[in-house]
């Protein structure tokens, strides 16, 4: 018996097909040369897979979140690099779903339908767990804003056709002065800077964006001004639990790698020894608490039920457990496990712990919701019972 | 630390960080990038007496211990694991042959071990999980000329660079891994050859390869200590390389613990170096703490080796404890520092990839757990 | 075959001294000894000459008790044999005192055809104690010496002096304090160490050296040491004309006699 319906089933079957198909086969080679291929893009243009999250309406496959993790786990599973290219665009127009008007959807979503991404564009060098320390400036001049500063650290900036940008539009007020836009690729004075060379996810583009002068028009900012770091949070709540989905699929991954693995070295044998056997059983435990977890959260979203708490503990607890599993698989598959794709999951699950949101931040978030003002308690009746 | 150290020992600990900070911090990065062997560092090594560290002096050696070796590996580690590497697994092949060799071999290659002439490794493991087990177990049956050994042996460290290999051959596979023997081969001998460089997560530098032997003749005073040695040899020595080992991953997570923090005291968020906030200094202390006890469990392994006492019990805790507790060195300041500790621009990816190889568990990888629980239970 | 003598000292490693912010005053708790920086090169320097022509090399030290700790990293850098004072009285001692010890010891210990000083000590960096010596010896001084060579009993030596150099030629013996560029000093091999505890090693009682309490006394009293904080100015120049910026920066350093 599973929580995914049927419909979702067959969903999460044609993602593993696919990443079968188109993935799997180039995961390592993109890995070594640390290059993004748009050739992930052709292949995945028909099945709308970047357009997941677009609402039927706007031409998307109106995914809910459930099945957005199924798939998301899929492609984490895959090659957790391609994944992130995946789950950061989807964290881009998150944005423009929480509050873009019609128009802006429309303008928003038509490129991802069309099998284009986008980036979302918050993090700078004084920002980046301090989210709100942006200096990046927006100002407004007649019916346009100039934008002016640097991002860093942007997934797939290289190669979106749209991005989300956060800059302040009244710098006197600090986090609250914050706006989102929707600025587009090729706009005079916006420019893709340094490619980042990473520890892992090497087949995700991560870029600076450089900003001078850029003329953007009014009808771009999403909200009001001053809404900007509301709308981020919002979004990245959204998000969050996609990188929990990456972070399980990587850790199911380790574990099914290091069991073909142990299978080959232990052909007559049901299974190698006690020691090993159980750190196996360790593992299944905590991937399959992870996997409740996230469809827990999930279930929530989906249900219109606060989940804020909840997609916090997953993507913490789904990528803590990732790089316990990657980093054990490694370790106990020894020279095997240190020369083949196994340490490219090991080096893939850091990233995890870190972005959008670090494992620290996500603590903040859930030590709040425990420390919480307490429901009052139950009078206790005298005389027990 | 002084109250564990000796005077001498901390001048040679302080020799190695000198040496290391002058000869290994300016090419660690380089070395990572290219892979390529290290052929000049190697020579600097020797001059240092580093190759020759706990051989005896009527060979050339420095008759330093076996806790200056795991002070001299520990400050190599800080700036370059992979360097580190190549001074252990010589260091295997020197150990075998001073403690089992007979009066001939130690004076054909204890000399040139120790001054250099000749790099050694030490070949144990096959890609099956049973040495002497398998269709490419190495297997030695015997010649006319002595022996002739064909098989393969998987991940070999130093494959390639090292002049001579001590090697564990299986000699009757009717008894599998109860009848092994150690041999000395050089890496000229014909029918040796070594496979292609396995692509390491990290180490790089430390060539890794296969050695396969197809019908390579030795004589009989190749043979190291019995015919039934083997196992003695491989249990004794390996458990040598998990206190060395040992001291490399400290080395790599001292270096990484001591960034993270001068890091985190530059690094401004929230309108204050993150070095104030107490989830860094959490990340911090549990490293450094898990860093000092794992220094103080293999400095105390490596002492009993140096007053000839018991010491492979402590070897197989220290190896356990960093088998569960040595990449978490680098998993958690990598987290201290971010986003910047993810990119290859910045040291700590490097020493993210290097950890992890210091605390590899061969198949079947229990010994270590086999190895306490037999002497608990004995 | 030459008779050297080269004289050190044993500092705190400033790398270990933390500055208190409250007061500045400096906290030496965790610090470790080393080699004063410039007394390695005269030690190398020593050992060097030995190597190429034969000859011996003591190394002598006036410290605190503390001195101890250097004799087998002294040892292990090429000296023959090593003679230290350890008294208390080297805590309070300004260069005068310094120098009287250590000319005492070397009458006592020499004659030496060379005797070789670091420029000034890491901590204190007087500057004073080789020409004090070379008076109190009555012996030729050469100080600043970056290159040197030593043939039979004569001395050449390459003074740097600001913006020119000096070559200089001394017969008999001389003292002579050099700069770090003379030489990089080896890192001592693990037989060095090890040789160095095979080695003689002599603690000189400062009451043997027949010094009166007048050249024990120190007239130049060190107060307290503080420590120095670099604060930034945290000036921003930041209006809107780029040009307007980088004038007042300009005007502002040429303020401060930056030309």
């Amino acid at each position: 018996m599973s929580i995914l319906t049927a419909e979702q089933k067959q969903i999460q079957a044609e993602a593993a097909a696919f990443v079968a198909k188109e993935v799997i086969p180039f995961a390592a080679q993109y890995d070594k040369t640390g290059e993004f291929h748009p050739y992930l893009l052709d292949a995945a243009r028909e099945s709308r897979i970047f357009a997941m999250a677009v609402p039927k309406e706007f031409g998307g496959l109106g995914y809910d979140a459930l099945t957005q993790a199924v798939v998301l786990e899929a492609w984490g599973y895959g090659c957790a690099g391609m994944g992130t290219t995946l789950a950061a665009s989807v964290l881009s127009m998150d944005s423009v779903l929480v509050a873009g008007t019609e128009a802006q959807k429309k303008a928003f979503f038509e490129p991802m339908v069309r099998g284009e991404i986008g980036s979302f564009g918050l993090t700078e060098p004084s920002a980046g767990s301090d989210a709100g320390n942006g200096k990046s400036t927006a100002v407004k001049v007649g019916d346009e804003y100039i934008l002016n500063g640097s991002k860093c650290w942007i997934t797939n900036g290289g190669y979106s056709s749209v991005f989300v940008i956060y800059a302040l539009t009244d710098p006197s007020a600090g986090m609250k002065g914050i706006s989102a836009f929707i600025v587009e690729k090729g706009t005079p004075g916006f420019t893709v800077g340094t490619v980042d060379h990473k520890l892992g996810i090497r087949s995700s583009n991560t870029v600076e964006l450089l900003f001078k002068d850029v003329h953007i028009p009014a009808a771009n900012l999403l909200g009001k001004e001053g809404e900007g770091m509301k709308i981020a949070m919002k979004t990245l709540d959204m998000a969050r639990p996609a990188i929990a989905s990456l972070s399980l699929g990587l850790a199911q991954r380790a574990l099914d790698e290091s069991v073909k693995h142990l299978q080959q070295l232990y052909p007559d044998k049901a299974q190698p020894g006690q020691t090993l056997q159980f750190k196996l059983a360790d593992m299944k435990i905590e991937i399959e608490a992870a996997r409740q977890l996230l469809y827990h959260a999930m279930s929530l979203r989906d249900a219109g039920l606060p989940y804020s708490a909840e997609s916090a503990m997953t993507k913490t607890f789904s990528s803590d457990i990732a790089m316990k599993i990657t980093t054990q698989a490694v370790q106990l598959m020894g020279s095997f496990g240190y020369t083949t794709g196994l340490a490219k999951l090991m080096r893939d699950a850091k990233i995890m712990q870190i972005y959008e949101g670090t494992n620290q931040i996500q603590r903040l978030v859930i030590s709040r919701a425990v420390l919480a003002p307490a429901r009052p308690a139950v009078a206790v009746q005298k005389g027990g019972n | 630390m002084s109250i564990l150290l000796t005077e001498e020992q901390e001048l040679i600990g302080q020799s190695a960080r000198e040496f290391a900070k002058e000869y290994l911090d300016p090419i660690a990065a380089e070395l990572d990038h290219t892979g390529t062997f290290p052929a000049a560092i190697v020579k600097q090594l020797a001059a240092q007496d580093f190759l020759g560290l706990f051989l005896e002096g009527a060979y050339g050696g420095a008759e330093a211990g076996y806790v200056s070796l795991v002070e001299v590996v520990e400050n190599l580690s800080r700036s370059s694991a992979a360097v580190a590497s190549i001074l252990v697994n010589h260091s295997l092949a020197a150990y075998a042959i001073q403690r089992w060799g007979d009066a001939a071999q130690k004076q054909a290659f204890l000399p040139a071990l120790a001054s250099g002439g000749t790099l050694g490794g030490f070949a144990v493991f096959e890609h099956g999980p049973t040495p002497g087990v398998g269709p490419d177990a190495l297997i030695a049956t015997r010649h006319a000329a002595g022996w002739a050994l064909k098989g393969t042996k998987a991940y070999v460290r130093n494959a390639g660079a090292a002049d001579v290999y001590v090697v564990l051959a299986c000699t009757d596979p009717a008894a599998g891994a109860k009848a092994q023997a150690a041999f000395i081969v050089s890496a000229k001998a014909i029918g040796l050859t070594v496979g292609p460089l396995a692509d390491t997560m990290g180490l790089k530098g430390c060539p890794v390869a296969d050695l396969v032997f197809d019908d390579v003749v030795v004589a009989d005073s190749a043979l190291l200590g019995g015919p039934a040695d083997g196992p003695i040899i491989t249990a004794e020595t390996l458990a040598l390389a998990s206190v060395a080992e040992a001291a490399q991953t400290v080395g790599i997570g001292q270096a990484a613990v001591e960034h993270a923090a001068a890091y985190s005291k530059t690094r401004v968020q929230f309108g204050r170096p993150i070095a104030t906030l107490q989830a860094i200094q959490t990340l911090l202390a549990e490293t450094a703490t898990d860093c000092h006890l794992a220094r103080l469990g293999l400095r105390c392994a490596a002492k009993l080796m140096d007053e000839g006492q018991p010491f492979m019990v402590e070897a197989a805790m220290v190896k356990q404890f960093l088998a569960r507790n040595g990449s978490k060195l680098l998993i958690d300041t990598v987290q201290v520092e971010g986003g910047f500790g993810y990119s290859e621009f910045m040291p700590l990816p490097r020493l993210f990839r290097d950890i992890a190889g210091t605390t590899l568990l061969e198949a079947p990888a229990d010994y270590p757990e086999k190895t306490i629980a037999a002497a608990l239970l004995a | 075959m030459p008779k050297l003598l080269v004289c050190y000292k044993w500092v705190l490693n400033e790398q270990d001294i933390k500055i208190r912010p409250d007061d500045l005053s400096l906290d030496t708790t965790r610090a470790k000894g080393k080699i004063s920086d410039f007394d390695r090169n005269a030690i190398e320097e020593a050992s060097l000459i030995v190597e190429q022509q034969g000859g011996t090399v003591d190394a002598l030290s006036y410290g605190t008790p503390a001195v101890k700790q250097s004799v087998k990293d002294v040892l292990s850098r090429g000296p023959n044999r090593l003679l230290w004072v350890g008294d208390p009285s080297a805590e309070e001692a300004d260069a005068c005192v310094i120098a009287n010890v250590l000319a005492a010891a070397v009458r006592k210990h020499g004659p030496y055809d060379l005797i070789l000083c670091g420029e000034g000590s890491s901590d204190m960096f007087y500057q004073q104690i080789p020409a004090r010596l070379a008076a109190l010896l009555d012996l030729p001084c050469l100080t600043f010496v970056q290159k040197m060579t030593l043939e039979g009993s004569v001395l050449t030596a390459q003074r740097k002096l600001g913006d020119c150099t000096e070559q200089v030629s001394v017969t008999g013996p001389a003292v002579v304090s050099v700069l770090s560029e003379i030489n990089k000093p080896r890192i001592p091999s693990l037989k060095q160490v090890l040789g160095a505890a095979k080695k003689p090693s002599e603690e000189i009682a400062l009451a043997s050296l027949g010094l009166g309490a007048d050249d024990l006394a120190p007239r130049a009293v060190r107060k307290s040491p503080k420590g120095f904080l670099m604060n930034r100015k945290n000036v921003v120049y930041k209006e809107s004309d780029a040009a307007a910026n980088v004038a007042r920066l300009v005007a502002s350093l040429a303020a401060e006699g930056l030309r």
